[in-house]
C-alpha cells in the first residue's frame, strides 16, 4: 500500500516534466531533420532521425560534442540556436523537479512509512506496542528494553520520536510518527499481527486511554490493552469493554500504602517484587499514629479508605492545587493562613503528613511547612513527574510515592515478569508473619538485594533440564538448587513460586517438587547463584554433575586415559 | 466541457490515427510509410502515456498498459528502422515489412486505448 503511494507521489510530480521533455525533443528533433544541411562534398541533405536524437540529447544535457554530421549551415545553426533554449530549459526544469521530488516532505514521509512498515513486517519476535512517548513510557520502555523485548512506539509529536531514535536502545525500538488514535497507525504498528503481545497506553488523559482501548478491542479483539484509568467510572467504562488489564496509579499506591500499615513484611517482600534497591535494609516502617492528608483528590481519597481500613486516625485539609495557586497566586505552600491551617488539623501531634495534591511544588512546601512545625513528623509526598526527583530527595522527605513510576513498574512487570504478577496476587492474601519468615529465609540466603527472575522448563530456556526430563528422568527440585563448586552445598537462591502446565501455583515450593516439563519457576538468587542457576538448567555436563554428583566423561582423551588407570 | 478531458481523448484519438497513418500502405513499399509520420506517431504516444500515468483506477491501469505496449511496438520499430539502415548492409527495404508489421501491432493497442476510453466517456454521467 505505502510503496504505491511513493510511485503515485513520484509519477504525480514527474508528469509535467515528462512532458515537456517529450514536447521539446521532438520539437527540436523535427526541425533538424526537415532543415536541409550541406555534406562535406556540399551536396544537400537531410539530417536522419538518429543523428537528429543523438545530436538533441546531448545538446539538452549541454555535453555539446559539436555539429554532427557534417558542420551546420546558418539555417540549421538559427534552428539549433532556438533549441538550445528551448531543450536546454525544458531538461534543467526536469532535472529540477526530480531533485525537488526527493527532497518532498510528503514523499520522505511516504519512504519513511514503507521503512516501517517493512521492518514491522520482518518482525519474527514477540513485541509490545506502546503509544505516546511521554515521561512515564519513556520510563517503561528502558526496561522493557532491558529484558530484550521488542518494542513499537507511536507518537504524533516528531521532536518525541528524534528524542526517543537519540536514546539508542538496543535491540531497536521502532518508532513512528502517527496519529495515536487512527485504526490505520494501529494496523501499521502490526496490532493485528500475531506476535503483537500486549497494547500501552497511559496517557494522562483518561478519555483518550479509553478510546484507544475501544479501537484496539475493535481492531484485535484478543489483544492485550494494557492503559491507565484513574477514576472509577472510567475503570467502570473499561470493564464493560471486556479491557482486564486497567492500571489504576492511586488505587496502586493505596494498596501499598495500605500493606506497608498493616503488614510491613508482607510490603517489604512487594517491593523485592519491584526490585526496589536495598528493599529489606533500610525501609523504614510507617507510624502508627494520626495522619494529616493534604487534598482530597482521587489520591487523598483512596489513601483515607486504606488508612481507615487500617483503623489509624486521618484528618483531611481540603486543598486543590488549582485553587489555591489561582486564590494565592502563588505555587508556595506555607503564608500565616497556611499555618493556621496546619495547626488546626493538628499537626502538632500528628505522626504523619501525607501531601497529596496535583501539584509537585504545593506538595514539597506543605511538607516543608509541617516540618518546621513539627520537626518530628513523618513525611509523605505526592510525586507527579519524574523530574522532580531530585528536589524531592533533597528535600529529605521520608517517602515519595512517584506516580509515574508506579505505573511504569506495574506495566512493566504485567508485560516481562507475569509470574511476579501473580505472586504478588498471592503475596496480598498472606498474613505478616509468613511475609516475616520468607524475607528472613530470602535475606539470610541472598542477602539484601536479590535478583528476581523468572525460567520456565522448556528447551530454549533450560535445554539440559528438558532434556532430561522428557527422556523419562525425575527430578526433584532440591537436586537444581545445588552449588555448582561444590554439590553438597545450596546455591544462595529461594524458589518462589511454581505454575505447572494447568496453571496451578505451589508457592515456595520445597526440595520435594517434582518438575515438571514446562513449569513456570520465579526464583529469587544472586546474581551468582542466577547465573549459575542458568548454566545448570541448560549445559548437559552442569547438570548431569549437579544431579548424580560425577563428571560427565564425554571426552574420547579422558576415556583413553580412564582406562589406561584401570 | 472538461478540458482534461479534451487533452488527454485529443493525444489518445491522435496517436491512434498517426499510427494508423504510417501503417496504411504497402507493407513492402516505403514510399507508403513516412518516417516523418512514424516519428510524429511517436512523440504523440509518449506524451499520451504520460498523460495516462497517475490514474489509481482499474481503467486508468488498463489504459496505461495499452499505451506502452504501442510505445515499445513503435520504439523497436524505430530501432529496427536505425539499425537497418546504419548498422548492416542490406537497407531499410530489407526491414520494410518488420517495421510495418511492428507498427501494426502498436495500431492494435492504441485501438483498444482508444476504445477503452471512448466506453469510459460513454458511461460518464457528466
Amino acid at each position: 500500500m505505502h510503496s504505491s503511494n511513493i510511485l503515485w507521489i513520484i509519477i504525480r510530480r514527474m508528469r509535467t516534466p515528462f512532458i515537456v521533455i517529450i514536447v521539446t525533443f521532438a520539437i527540436t528533433i523535427l526541425g533538424l531533420v526537415i532543415i536541409p544541411g550541406v555534406d562535406a562534398q556540399g551536396r544537400p541533405y537531410h539530417m536522419s532521425f538518429l543523428d537528429a536524437f543523438y545530436f538533441v540529447t546531448f545538446m539538452a544535457s549541454t555535453i555539446g560534442f559539436g555539429e554532427i554530421p557534417y558542420e551546420f549551415t546558418y539555417a540549421q545553426r538559427l534552428w539549433v540556436l532556438f533549441s538550445i533554449y528551448i531543450a536546454v530549459i525544458g531538461w534543467f526544469y526536469a532535472i529540477g523537479a526530480l531533485v525537488a521530488l526527493i527532497q518532498d516532505k510528503q514523499l520522505i514521509e511516504q519512504l519513511r512509512l514503507a521503512k516501517f512498515s517493512r521492518k514491522i513486517k520482518d518482525l519474527k519476535e514477540p513485541f509490545v506496542i506502546i503509544l505516546g512517548y511521554n515521561s512515564t513510557t519513556k520510563e517503561l520502555i528502558h526496561k522493557l528494553n532491558e529484558d530484550g523485548k521488542r518494542i513499537i512506539v507511536i507518537d504524533k509529536s516528531q521532536d518525541k520520536i528524534d528524542e526517543l531514535e537519540l536514546e539508542n536502545f538496543m535491540p531497536e525500538v521502532y518508532a513512528l510518527k502517527a496519529n495515536i488514535d487512527s485504526p490505520d497507525s494501529l494496523k501499521l504498528a502490526g496490532i493485528t499481527k500475531r506476535n503483537c503481545k500486549a497494547v500501552v497506553a497511559l496517557f494522562d488523559n483518561d478519555f483518550k486511554n479509553t478510546k484507544i482501548a475501544l479501537l484496539v478491542r475493535l481492531l484485535n479483539p484478543k489483544m492485550n490493552v494494557i492503559v491507565k484509568s484513574s477514576t472509577k467510572e472510567q475503570s467502570e467504562h473499561l470493564k464493560n469493554l471486556g479491557v482486564k488489564n486497567f492500571i489504576n496509579p492511586f488505587n496502586l499506591v493505596a494498596d501499598r500504602f495500605h500493606l506497608a500499615l498493616t503488614a510491613p513484611n508482607l510490603w517489604k517482600l512487594e517491593m523485592l517484587l519491584f526490585q526496589h534497591k536495598q528493599y529489606i535494609k533500610s525501609y523504614e516502617e510507617l507510624p502508627k499514629g494520626k495522619y494529616i492528608i493534604c487534598g482530597y483528590g482521587r489520591m487523598g481519597k483512596v489513601l483515607k479508605e486504606a488508612l481507615d481500613k487500617a483503623q489509624l486516625e486521618s484528618v483531611f485539609i481540603d486543598l486543590k492545587s488549582a485553587s489555591y495557586k489561582v486564590k494565592k497566586n502563588s505555587a508556595i505552600f506555607g503564608d500565616a493562613q497556611d499555618f493556621k491551617v496546619l495547626l488546626e488539623a493538628g499537626v502538632k501531634d500528628a505522626s504523619a503528613i501525607i501531601a497529596a495534591t496535583k501539584d509537585d511544588l504545593i506538595n514539597l512546601t506543605i511538607l516543608l511547612t509541617a516540618k518546621k512545625i513539627n520537626p518530628e513528623i513523618y513525611t509523605i509526598a505526592r510525586e507527579n513527574t519524574n523530574d522532580d526527583i531530585t528536589i524531592f530527595n533533597s528535600a529529605k522527605i521520608d517517602r515519595a510515592y512517584i506516580i509515574e513510576e508506579v505505573i511504569s513498574e506495574h506495566v512493566h512487570r504485567q508485560i516481562s515478569q507475569p509470574l511476579a504478577e501473580r505472586f504478588l496476587k498471592e503475596l496480598y492474601k498472606q498474613n505478616d508473619k509468613w511475609g516475616l519468615e520468607l524475607s528472613k529465609t530470602i535475606r539470610t540466603t541472598t542477602g539484601y538485594n536479590p535478583e528476581l527472575f523468572e525460567i520456565r522448563v522448556v528447551k530454549p530456556e533450560a535445554y539440559a533440564l528438558t532434556d532430561y526430563l522428557k527422556k523419562g528422568g525425575i527430578v526433584n527440585l532440591g537436586l537444581l538448587a545445588r552449588d555448582l563448586s561444590d554439590r553438597n552445598r545450596r546455591a544462595k537462591l529461594v524458589f518462589l513460586m511454581v505454575k505447572n502446565r494447568k496453571e496451578e501455583i505451589t508457592l515456595l515450593p520445597d526440595d520435594n517438587y517434582e518438575v515438571k516439563v514446562s513449569d513456570r519457576f520465579l526464583i529469587a538468587a544472586t546474581k551468582e547463584a542466577k547465573e549459575d542457576f542458568e548454566l545448570l538448567v541448560n549445559n548437559l555436563n552442569e547438570f548431569h554433575y549437579a544431579i548424580s554428583g560425577e563428571e560427565l566423561n564425554n571426552w574420547a582423551l579422558s576415556k583413553i586415559l580412564k582406562k589406561k588407570e584401570s | 466541457m472538461n478540458t482534461q478531458k479534451v487533452i488527454s481523448g485529443f493525444f489518445i484519438i491522435l496517436a491512434m490515427t498517426l499510427n494508423f497513418g504510417f501503417f496504411y500502405g504497402d507493407i513492402d513499399n516505403f514510399a507508403h510509410h513516412s518516417p516523418y509520420e512514424l516519428f510524429a506517431t511517436i512523440v504523440v504516444n509518449l506524451i499520451a502515456t504520460v498523460l495516462k500515468l497517475g490514474d489509481k483506477t482499474q481503467l486508468g491501469s488498463v489504459l496505461l498498459a495499452t499505451s506502452l505496449v504501442a510505445d515499445i511496438q513503435l520504439i523497436s520499430a524505430a530501432i529496427v528502422w536505425g539499425i537497418s539502415v546504419y548498422a548492416t548492409s542490406g537497407g531499410i527495404q530489407d526491414s520494410a515489412q518488420i517495421i510495418v508489421s511492428l507498427s501494426g501491432g502498436a495500431l492494435m493497442a492504441n485501438v483498444v486505448s482508444v476504445i477503452l476510453f471512448m466506453g469510459d466517456t460513454l458511461k460518464s454521467k457528466r
